[in-house]
């Protein structure tokens, strides 16, 4: 039962990241009806961004920032050069779905020509692990925790309280008409990437820092997992999917722990492969897809 | 002919069967199946467990037969289209579009999962290697001759494969598949089976596939995961884009540009010492600028699916009772 | 309700269709005779196509029974149904695109063997040579009919609405079913076309197809059909010849509301 516990705390941890890169993909996907395959490619490009910084200034916080700025920027210039073009253009979500598969690819060889295709080690010195209340974690743990829960308040704010969430999620839910209101549908959908990628961009930080190492190719890997979780809690749906995040987070601890961690990713398409087929709308809904309806 | 040229066409007449495959997936049924190059490594898999013989410690694999290559070739197939019936069969379904996409992702990923971390199937990253000239001592050939002989062979298969695929693009059953890839709510309207129809498509393509793999795992006489790298697929499905999406001699004209553009792209620039992998890099990068540029300004390729002309003289309409 | 003794081509029993608690289609009734134009009017969200969705298969009632020559179709996909010789068309034109005229014509008929995967690529013998060619001059016939001879090598998606309303009524001829329903054939074609249509219509009963006809369109609906089903809030509120329902009081009640925002008296 102990080391139940223990598994749920890492869990969490690992769902309070995972939460971040989803609920990150889940504003573009809502916001542009794409499913961004290159989203992976915002972490990867964030962490070096922080790696670059860490070693010149030698402060993590610095870093941290750099990479949620790398990151707005990269998203930006994703909807800005790719996705944007390619809605206006009319093309099909299939076919934008294929283009950001090869900007991904494109971005991942623009990092090994930049950085070499071998892993980075980033440690940070996590801290000694404490006992917080059933569960075993480190301070670099609770730091992870704690801002990604305060990331994901404050987006709350945002996109309940302010314009600029009111006119996300107008255009999020129907454009057409968000445009006929007056609203610049391509403007706020060039900010929500941005936004998204300050988001994508600071859990590719804690990402790296929380393994230690990286290379061109680990967004993409932590990308099958982040559509995994936003496939579970709802495609474009902010909120539900947090809930899937913390769920998928925490079974793939479970599964790691019990079976075997370099099955990781094998699950997490099992349990998306699960989810798509069952419930297509995600989980926290009752719509049935088939075919024709 | 030089042995550089003779690779490449060898090389060349391969990847246009995978090709040709992928196109009636993604070509005619109109399903982007990212679980295609999937059955392209089960084939080459298959290949060599069925006639490498039994594997020596610490090596692991199952099987470990020593099969003719022809049979094992057979085997080979009918293992991809086993595979390609069971992904079908769940992603099929109910899915199109994307979500379609993202489980065949998923499928493929399992798979590459299974190959490279599951030891005891195909000895994991270190993979399968022993598959030496096959067939070639029914004729006794030296290893000069051996290569034309084996580049005579895949072309031959080339071209049987395109006739086979030419074949089925005019007959009913193609034009049904593609009836599915246009509209598929008016071909249920028509008695279209839609499941059973795509079911079938998907496992002819697996089918083939899985015999370029066969081929593939004979040219490279071995099969790893490294040999199943991004580069490769991203080439495969780029080429079926820019020649023609269901258009056969579009595919084949793909391959050979995509072909040329691999081998050429980087040939003048220097190679950086130390840094190998940036010649590589940059090769990728400028393949996948081509398919996303391709798919923007020229979706449909540069040669579009052809379409049937009736030169028959018009008939006069029977007079009508008014 | 007295209904005369005439064959039905279709007959509806209490379906009913719910999405998330709204009945979109409640304890709905209807027959359509045989060798007859049917229409089926009301206004919008009385649940035309819904119903339509039910009877052709490509959505599950939960409720109720629809007959077609003697077969309960209920719960019966889509291919089958149109197996069994019923047919229908969309709201929107669903030509296949990239296909020629000619060739969305000649795949409109489901032949089971030639399109086989062994058959069809393999059986080259002269029965299946013959039977294509056959196929192929009934098809120019048909296209020729309607009018469609110019075009017939184009692309079905480079044509106008109209056109491809009439690509679909070909294919409908091709296949020959014993009953077809159209949705809102109409929609998004030019008015002019209505007296080409209606004639292609003509055209069906004369080759022994029923047709049933769901349309806004209530003048091309008066020229069409010998009997009229008017269906609101999912349900049938009244039947007979157009004429007689223009004094129907409860056709009126229900047609006011639309009446009233359309701005037309």
């Amino acid at each position: 039962m102990h080391e139940a516990l223990l598994t749920l705390g890492f869990g969490i941890v690992t769902a309070a990241i995972l939460a971040l890169s989803a609920v990150a993909f889940t504003l573009e996907y809502g916001v542009t009806n794409v499913a961004n395959v290159s989203h992976g490619e915002i972490l990867t490009v964030s962490a070096y961004a922080a790696y670059v910084v860490h070693q010149r200034t030698g402060s993590a916080v610095a870093a941290a920032l750099a990479a949620a700025l790398a990151g707005g920027l990269v998203a930006l210039a994703m909807y800005l050069s790719v996705i944007g073009p390619f809605i206006r253009f009319g093309a099909t979500p299939t076919v934008i779905f294929i283009a950001t598969l090869g900007v991904s690819f494109i971005i991942q060889n623009f990092l090994v020509i930049g950085f070499g295709a071998e892993n980075v080690a980033y440690t940070i010195d996590p801290g000694a692990p404490q006992n917080i209340g059933p569960f075993l974690l480190t301070p670099l743990d609770e730091r992870i925790v704690l801002s990604a829960a305060a990331i994901t308040l404050a987006l709350y704010f945002v996109v309940s309280r302010t314009k600029f969430g009111k006119a996300l999620r107008a255009v999020s839910q129907n454009r057409e008409l968000a445009r006929v209101t007056g609203i610049n549908a391509t403007r706020v959908a060039a900010a929500t990437f941005f936004l998204a990628g300050l988001i994508a961009g600071y859990a590719g930080f804690v990402l790296a820092e929380s393994v230690g190492t990286f290379n061109p190719y680990f967004g993409f890997s932590f990308f099958l997992i982040t559509l995994t979780a936003s496939v579970a809690g709802g495609l474009g749906r902010p909120f539900g999917t947090v809930a899937g995040a913390v769920m998928v987070g925490i079974i793939l601890e479970f599964a790691g722990n019990y079976i075997s961690a370099s099955y990781n990713l094998a699950f997490a398409f099992a349990i998306l492969a699960i989810v798509i087929l069952v419930r297509p709308r995600g989980l926290f809904t009752n719509a049935r897809r088939t075919v024709f309806e | 002919m030089s042995a550089y040229l003779v690779s490449i066409l060898t090389e060349g007449s391969i990847f246009g069967i995978m090709a040709l495959g992928l196109n009636v997936i993604w070509g005619w049924a109109g399903d982007f199946d990212l679980a295609y190059y999937g059955y392209v490594a089960i084939g080459a898999y298959m290949t060599l467990v069925l006639t490498i013989g039994p594997p020596v410690p610490p090596a692991e694999f199952i099987l470990g037969l020593q099969l003719p290559y022809p049979v094992a070739v057979a085997g080979a197939v009918a293992t991809s289209m086993a595979v390609g019936l069971v992904v079908g069969l769940i992603a099929l379904r109910h899915l199109r579009g994307i979500y379609f996409s993202i489980v065949t992702l998923g499928a493929v990923y399992v798979m590459y999962v299974m190959a490279g971390q599951y030891v005891r199937l195909f000895d994991g990253y270190n993979g399968l290697s022993g598959l030496f000239d096959p067939m070639g001592d029914w004729f006794g050939f030296d290893y000069q001759t051996y290569q034309y002989f084996f580049l005579g062979l895949s072309l031959v298969c080339f071209v049987l494969v395109f006739l086979f695929m030419a074949r089925i693009s005019s007959s009913r059953f193609g034009m049904a598949l593609r009836t599915l890839r246009e509209d598929e709510r008016a071909a249920a309207a028509f008695g279209r089976d839609i499941y059973r129809l795509k079911l079938k498509g998907y496992v002819l393509g697996a089918g083939i596939g899985g015999f370029a793999g066969a081929l593939f795992a004979a040219y490279l006489s071995a099969f790893n995961p490294s040999a199943w790298s991004p580069v490769e697929v991203i080439v495969l499905y780029s080429a079926v884009l820019v020649g023609g999406r269901g258009n056969i001699r579009g595919v084949a004209l793909g391959v050979l540009i995509m072909g040329v553009l691999v081998q050429e792209s980087t040939r003048f620039l220097p190679q950086i010492p130390n840094h190998p992998q940036v010649v590589l890099a940059l090769r990728g990068a400028i393949i996948g600028l081509v398919l996303v540029l391709f798919l923007r300004f020229r979706p449909q390729g540069l040669l579009p699916e052809r379409r049937y002309i009736d030169r028959e003289p018009a008939v006069e309409p029977a007079p009508q009772a008014t | 309700m007295n209904i005369p003794a005439v064959a039905t081509a279709l007959e509806v029993r209490g379906l009913s269709k719910h999405f998330g608690g709204v009945y979109a289609v409640e304890n709905c009734s209807f027959q359509a005779p045989l060798g007859q134009v049917t229409g089926l009017i009301g206004p919008n969200g009385a649940g035309k196509s819904t119903a339509i969705d039910l009877i052709s298969g490509f959505k599950l009632p939960d409720a109720g029974t629809i007959l077609f020559k003697g077969r309960e179709l209920e719960g019966l996909p889509p291919h089958r149904i149109s197996r069994l010789g019923l047919v229908r068309t969309f709201q929107a034109p669903r030509e296949w695109p990239a296909l020629t005229v000619i060739e969305n014509v000649v795949m409109a008929r489901w032949d089971a063997r030639r399109e086989s995967f062994f058959q069809g690529v393999f059986g080259l013998g002269r029965g299946q040579r013959a039977a294509a060619a056959e196929e192929r001059t009934r098809a120019r016939e048909i296209i020729s009919e309607l009018g469609l001879d110019a075009v017939r090598n184009e692309r079905a998606g480079s044509l106008s609405g109209g056109q491809k309303r009439l690509v679909e009524f070909a294919r409908i001829r091709m296949a020959q079913p014993e009953l077809v329903i159209l949705d809102e054939p109409m929609g998004g074609v030019n008015p002019v076309m209505g007296e080409r249509m209606a004639m292609a219509i003509e055209g069906f009963i004369a080759t022994g197809t029923s047709v049933i006809v769901v349309e806004h369109n209530l003048p091309f609906i008066e020229r069409v059909t010998q009997h009229v089903i008017v269906m609101a809030q999912g349900t049938v509120i009244a039947e007979g010849p157009f004429e007689s329902l223009r004094s129907s009081q409860a056709v009126v009640d229900a047609y006011l509301g639309e009446v009233v925002s359309d701005g037309k008296a």
